[in-house]
C-alpha cells in the first residue's frame, strides 16, 4: 500500500508552505495542513490520512496533547504519527517514542528529500504492523 | 718440822697427775686388791696409795686408816716424790724432820714409814706408803716386795688408763654408729694396702642393692658404680689425701643406681692408720646419698639461671629498693639493666642509692621522694612516671612499679620494675598533636561540609551498620535527636519514581563498588529536595567489614540552575530551528530547480544563501553536541565495529563536496584492518571523521588529493585524513582543540567552518575512550587522526 494522504500539523506558516511543496509539488502526495492540534482533531472528523506529521511545539495544544487526542478517536487507530522537531535533545526524542509516534524528524530538514523519507518510514511501518 | 719442798716440774707432775684421772674417784677393786696383798705380805698397820695433789695428798686406795686425804704440808710422801727409790723413816720421833708432825704426835701416831714413788708418764705423782705406829726398818727383801708393788700399782694406774680410753672410744663408737644409724648415712673401710673394702647395709641400699647382691665386695665395686664423668675427680681427690695434701677424701659424684639411674652421693673418708714403714693402711669413710639436695641445688640453678636470663631479657630494671627508717637506701638487687635506666651498675648501688638518686631529674625529685614516703607510710603500690638524666644531659621518661613490705628491722622493702619509656612518651605526645590536627581538619571538614551541603555517612555492608554526619538529618529534614541511621530510613525518603535508579546503583555498587547516582527525596514536611549521593567500597583487601564511605549533597538548586540551562537551551536551539528551517527549506526548493527555474545570477546567490544556512545550522548542531557533552548527557551507543565500511561510507558521503572543490578523495588501509574491531558509536566516529574530511577538502588546494587511512598501531587502530593544505601555523598549534578556534580569524568567514568542530572531536573521541591528534608541517599539508583501542 502506498503512501498517498498525508495530515501536517504546523503552527508555523512558513514551515507549513515548505512542507506543502515538498509533499505535493516534489513528492505528489495529497496533504492537508492545520495550524493548530485542535484543527486537527476537527480535520480527522472527516479526513483520514495515512500518516500524520505533526509539529512538536505549538501553542495551545502541543504535539504530546494532540498525539493524545488522536490516539483516542477510534478513525484514526492505527495511523502512524511522525514527529516533527526543532528540539533535538535526546531525552525529547525519546519521549515522543514513548508516547507512540513511529519517527522523529529533525529541523531544519532538506525538503528535497522529506517525501522520500516519510514514504521509506510509511513502508516499515506498515511492514512491521501486518 | 720440816714442810716437803715443791719438786722443780711440779706443773708438769700435776699434769700428768690429773691426766691419770684417779683424784677424787671411787676406791676400786684392782688398787684394793693390791694394797691388802701389801699389807698381809709386809705387816704394816696402814699401807696407802697417796696421790700428792697440789696442797694435799689423796688416798685412791688405803688400807688401816679411815682418812680420805691430808694436808700436803704435813705429808711424808710430799718427801717421798722429791728423791729416787723407796723413802724409809724408822722412827719419827727420832726424825727432826717429822718428830713434831701432828700426825707423829697425833693419829694415826707416825713411827715408821715407808714410800715407794709412783711414776705415770715419768713423773711422780704419787707413792705406795707403808706405816706403823712402832718404829721399824724393812729389809732389803721387803724393800725390793715394797718395790715390786709400787710397780704393779703403776702398771694398774695405765692399764686403768687404758680400760678408760676403750671405754670411751667403745662409747664414741656407739655414738657414731647411732649417728650413723640415724642419719642413714652408708660406712666403708679400705685397707688400702690389700684392697679389702668393707662396705655396711646402708651403703647398698643407697645403691639399690643388699650388701649380698654385691659380693664379692672389693674397691672395684666402689669404682664399677661410679659415673664415667666422675673417675678423674675421684681419683684426684684420693691422691690428694693420700698424699696429705687435703686433710680428707671428699668427693660429690654420681653413682649408678641398681634401676639404671644415677644418684648423687657424697663421700667422705680418712686414712685412720698407718703402716709401719708409714705407708696409708686403713681407711674409713661416710657414704650419703645427697640426690635430693643435689636436685634441689639443681633446679635452684636452674631458676635461678632463669630469672636471670629472663632479667636479662627485659627492657627494664628489675630490683628491689630498701629504705631505713634512719635515712638509707640501698638498691638489694637490681639486674643489668640498671645500667641504662639511671646509668650505674648494680654493685654501684648495692648498699647506698645515692648514686641513682643524683640522676634523677631536678623537677621531679620531689614528687619521687614524696611518692616513695607515701609508699612508706601506707604500704601501697609505688607506681610514678618520672624523669632522669642521662650522661649526655638528656631527660629521660622512665615508669616505676613496686610493691613495699615492712621487714623486722623497720627498714620498707620493694619489688619492682622500672622501665624506659621515653618514646612511648614521645610517641603519645605526637598522637596528642596528631589527634588535634585531625581536630582541626575534622572541623574544616564539617565546615565545608556545612558551606557545600554535603553530608557523609560510613556502612558495613557486612553487619548492617551506618552511621551519618549531621549534615545529613539536615538534608533529610530530620532531628538528629529523633532517629538513628537505618537503610530503612533512608529509603522511605527515597522519592518513589525514583526508587528503581537508588537501587539499580546499588546493584552496581555491589559489583564495580561504586554507588553514583542522582535522585530525588521527600522530606518529612512534603518538599522534595534533589541530592547526589557519591559512595565508594573501601578497597576490599584491608576491609574485612566492607566499609563503604559516601557523601550525599543536596543539589536542589543546582538541578533547578541546570533545569533553566536546559530550557534555555532547547528553547533557542527551537526558535533558532524554525526560522532555519523555513529559510534553508525554501532556499533547497529553489535551487532545486523543480519549483521555479532561476536566472543563473540569481542561482549563484542561492548557492550563497544555502551553504550559510548550511553553516548556521552546523553551528546550532555542534553547540549543542557540545553542551550536551558537558552535561554529560549525551548518549552513547557503544557497538563493536570493523572500519571498511565505516570508511567507505564516509568517503562516499564526501565525494559530492570534494568534486565540488576539485579535490580527489583516496582511501587506504592495511589489510590488518579487517580483522581489527573497535568499540565505538558508529555515529560519532562518523560525525568525527566527517569533520577530519571536511576541513582536509576546504583548506586543500584546488586539484590537491585528500587521503583517508587506517592502520594498526600496536593495539591500537589509527584512522588518518591527510590534506595538501598550506598546514598548521606554529602559532596556532596550542589551541586547535579549543572552542572557537581558527587559525586565523578571516579563515571562518572564508572556509566556513564554526570553529567548534575540532573541540568537538576532541571531547567525542575522549567519551569513547580514544585520542586525538595531529602532524603538520607548514606548507607540506596536515594529518589529523583518531586512536582507538582495537577489542581483545
Amino acid at each position: 500500500m502506498p503512501l498517498q494522504k498525508i495530515l501536517h500539523v504546523e503552527d508555523d506558516e512558513s514551515i507549513r508552505v515548505i512542507v506543502e511543496m515538498a509533499l505535493v509539488d516534489i513528492a505528489g502526495f495529497t496533504l492537508t495542513s492545520c495550524d493548530s492540534g485542535s484543527e486537527a482533531i476537527n480535520t480527522l472528523e472527516h479526513f483520514t490520512p495515512d500518516l500524520i506529521l505533526l509539529d512538536a511545539m505549538m501553542p495551545g495544544m502541543d504535539g504530546l496533547q494532540t498525539l493524545n487526542a488522536i490516539q483516542k478517536l477510534p478513525q484514526c487507530q492505527g495511523i502512524p504519527v511522525v514527529f516533527m522537531t526543532a528540539r533535538i535533545q535526546q531525552q525529547e526524542k525519546q519521549e515522543y517514542l514513548t508516547a507512540g509516534a513511529i519517527a522523529v524528524i529533525e529541523k531544519p530538514f532538506d525538503p528535497m528529500s522529506l517525501g522520500d523519507e516519510l514514504e521509506t518510514l510509511f513502508q516499515d511501518h506498515v511492514s512491521a504492523t501486518r | 718440822m720440816q714442810t716437803p719442798a715443791i719438786p722443780d716440774s711440779e706443773q708438769q707432775r700435776l699434769s700428768a697427775l690429773r691426766d691419770t684421772g684417779l683424784l677424787d674417784t671411787v676406791p676400786e677393786t684392782r688398787f684394793d686388791r693390791l694394797t691388802n696383798l701389801a699389807q698381809l705380805s709386809l705387816g704394816t698397820e696402814i699401807v696407802l696409795i697417796s696421790l700428792v695433789d697440789s696442797d694435799r695428798q689423796w688416798f685412791k686406795s688405803k688400807q688401816g686408816l679411815d682418812a680420805c686425804e691430808t694436808a700436803r704440808d704435813v705429808s711424808f710422801c710430799g718427801h717421798t716424790i722429791l728423791g729416787e727409790g723407796i723413802f724409809e723413816v724408822p722412827n719419827a720421833l727420832l726424825d727432826n724432820r717429822f718428830a713434831d708432825n701432828p700426825l707423829v704426835l697425833g693419829g694415826p701416831n707416825i713411827r715408821f714409814y715407808a714410800g715407794v714413788p709412783l711414776v705415770s708418764d715419768g713423773e711422780k705423782i704419787g707413792t705406795l706408803c707403808f706405816i706403823d705406829s712402832k718404829p721399824r726398818t724393812f729389809t732389803d727383801t721387803e724393800r725390793q716386795i715394797a718395790t715390786e708393788f709400787g710397780k704393779s700399782i703403776e702398771q694398774e694406774i695405765q692399764d686403768r688408763l687404758q680400760d678408760h680410753a676403750h671405754q670411751q672410744l667403745a662409747a664414741r663408737e656407739q655414738m657414731y654408729r647411732s649417728v650413723l644409724e640415724g642419719t642413714k648415712i652408708g660406712t666403708w673401710q679400705w685397707n688400702v694396702q690389700t684392697g679389702e673394702t668393707v662396705l655396711n647395709e646402708r651403703w647398698a641400699d643407697i645403691m639399690g642393692y643388699t650388701l649380698a647382691e654385691l659380693e664379692p665386695i672389693s674397691v672395684d665395686t666402689w669404682l664399677n658404680l661410679l659415673h664415667p664423668d666422675d673417675v678423674a675427680e675421684s681419683d684426684a681427690q684420693l691422691e690428694d689425701h693420700l698424699n696429705g695434701k687435703n686433710s680428707f677424701f671428699d668427693i660429690k659424684c654420681r653413682m649408678k643406681h641398681k634401676d639404671g639411674h644415677y644418684v648423687w652421693v657424697h663421700d667422705r673418708g680418712k686414712v685412720v692408720t698407718y703402716t709401719d714403714d708409714g705407708k696409708p693402711h686403713m681407711m674409713y669413710g661416710t657414704h650419703a646419698d645427697i640426690t635430693q639436695q643435689k636436685l634441689g641445688q639443681i633446679a635452684l640453678q636452674q631458676s635461678r639461671d632463669q630469672l636471670y636470663k629472663l632479667t636479662q631479657e627485659l627492657p627494664g630494671v628489675v630490683y628491689q629498693y630498701q629504705s631505713w627508717p634512719d635515712g638509707r637506701n640501698a638498691f638489694p638487687y637490681a639486674s643489668s639493666a640498671i645500667k641504662d635506666i639511671y646509668g650505674v651498675t648494680p654493685e654501684e648501688v648495692l648498699t647506698d642509692a645515692s648514686n641513682a638518686f643524683a640522676k634523677i631529674y631536678q623537677d621531679d625529685l620531689t614528687a619521687l621522694v614524696d611518692s616513695i614516703q607515701h609508699s612508706i607510710d601506707t604500704l601501697s603500690v609505688w607506681e610514678l612516671e618520672y624523669r632522669v638524666v642521662d650522661d649526655n644531659g638528656l631527660p629521660k621518661w622512665l615508669s616505676g612499679s613496686a610493691t613495699p613490705e615492712r621487714m623486722p628491722d623497720g627498714s620498707t622493702l620493694w619489688h619492682g620494675y622500672i622501665q624506659d619509656i621515653t618514646q612511648t612518651k614521645e610517641h603519645y605526645l605526637k598522637l596528642e598533636q596528631l589527634n588535634h590536627q585531625l581536630n582541626i581538619a575534622q572541623q574544616s571538614l564539617d565546615l565545608a561540609s556545612e558551606q557545600a551541603q554535603i553530608g557523609y555517612w560510613q556502612a558495613s555492608l557486612k553487619h548492617g551498620t551506618l552511621w551519618w554526619s549531621p549534615m545529613i538529618y539536615q538534608i533529610f529534614g530530620l532531628n538528629e535527636q529523633d532517629f538513628s541511621p537505618s537503610v530503612s530510613l533512608f529509603k522511605s525518603a527515597v522519592h518513589p519514581d525514583d526508587v528503581v535508579k537508588v537501587e539499580q546503583s546499588e546493584d552496581q555498587a555491589r559489583i564495580t563498588g561504586i554507588h553514583n547516582v542522582i535522585h530525588r527525596i521527600i522530606r518529612p514536611s512534603g518538599e522534595v529536595r534533589w541530592v547526589h549521593e557519591l559512595g565508594q567500597l573501601v578497597s576490599e583487601d584491608k576491609n574485612p567489614d566492607l566499609i563503604m564511605i559516601g557523601s550525599v549533597q543536596d543539589i536542589t538548586d543546582a538541578m533547578k540552575l541546570q533545569k533553566i540551562k536546559d530550557d534555555f537551551i532547547s528553547t533557542v536551539s527551537h526558535e533558532l530551528r524554525t526560522p532555519l528551517t523555513s529559510i534553508s527549506g525554501a532556499l533547497n526548493l529553489l535551487q532545486s530547480g523543480k519549483i521555479v527555474s532561476l536566472p543563473e545570477k540569481a542561482q549563484k546567490l542561492m548557492d550563497i544563501a544555502s551553504s550559510n544556512c548550511l553553516q548556521l545550522s552546523r553551528l546550532i548542531n555542534d553547540l549543542l553536541d557540545i553542551e550536551k557533552l558537558a552535561a554529560g548527557k549525551m548518549l552513547f551507543e557503544m557497538k563493536p565495529l570493523v572500519m571498511p565500511p565505516l570508511l567507505l561510507r564516509a568517503l562516499n558521503d564526501h565525494q559530492p563536496y570534494a568534486a565540488q572543490h576539485n579535490i580527489t578523495l583516496a582511501l587506504l588501509h592495511s589489510p590488518q584492518i579487517n580483522d581489527a574491531t573497535i568499540y565505538v558509536d558508529e555515529h560519532r566516529l562518523l560525525q568525527i571523521l566527517t569533520n577530519f574530511l571536511s576541513n582536509a577538502v576546504k583548506f586543500s588546494p584546488q586539484n590537491g588529493k585528500v587521503t583517508l587511512s587506517a592502520l594498526v598501531i600496536d593495539d591500537h587502530i589509527e584512522i588518518a585524513v591527510q590534506d595538501q593544505g598550506s598546514g598548521i601555523p606554529d602559532d596556532f598549534k596550542d589551541k586547535i582543540f579549543e572552542k572557537f578556534s581558527q587559525a586565523d580569524a578571516s579563515s571562518s568567514k572564508a572556509k566556513g567552518g564554526t570553529g567548534l568542530g575540532l573541540a568537538l572531536c576532541k571531547e567525542l573521541i575522549g567519551a569513547m575512550n580514544g585520542s586525538i591528534g595531529y602532524q603538520s608541517e607548514p606548507g607540506s599539508g596536515a594529518r589529523f587522526y583518531v586512536r582507538l583501542p582495537i577489542m581483545k
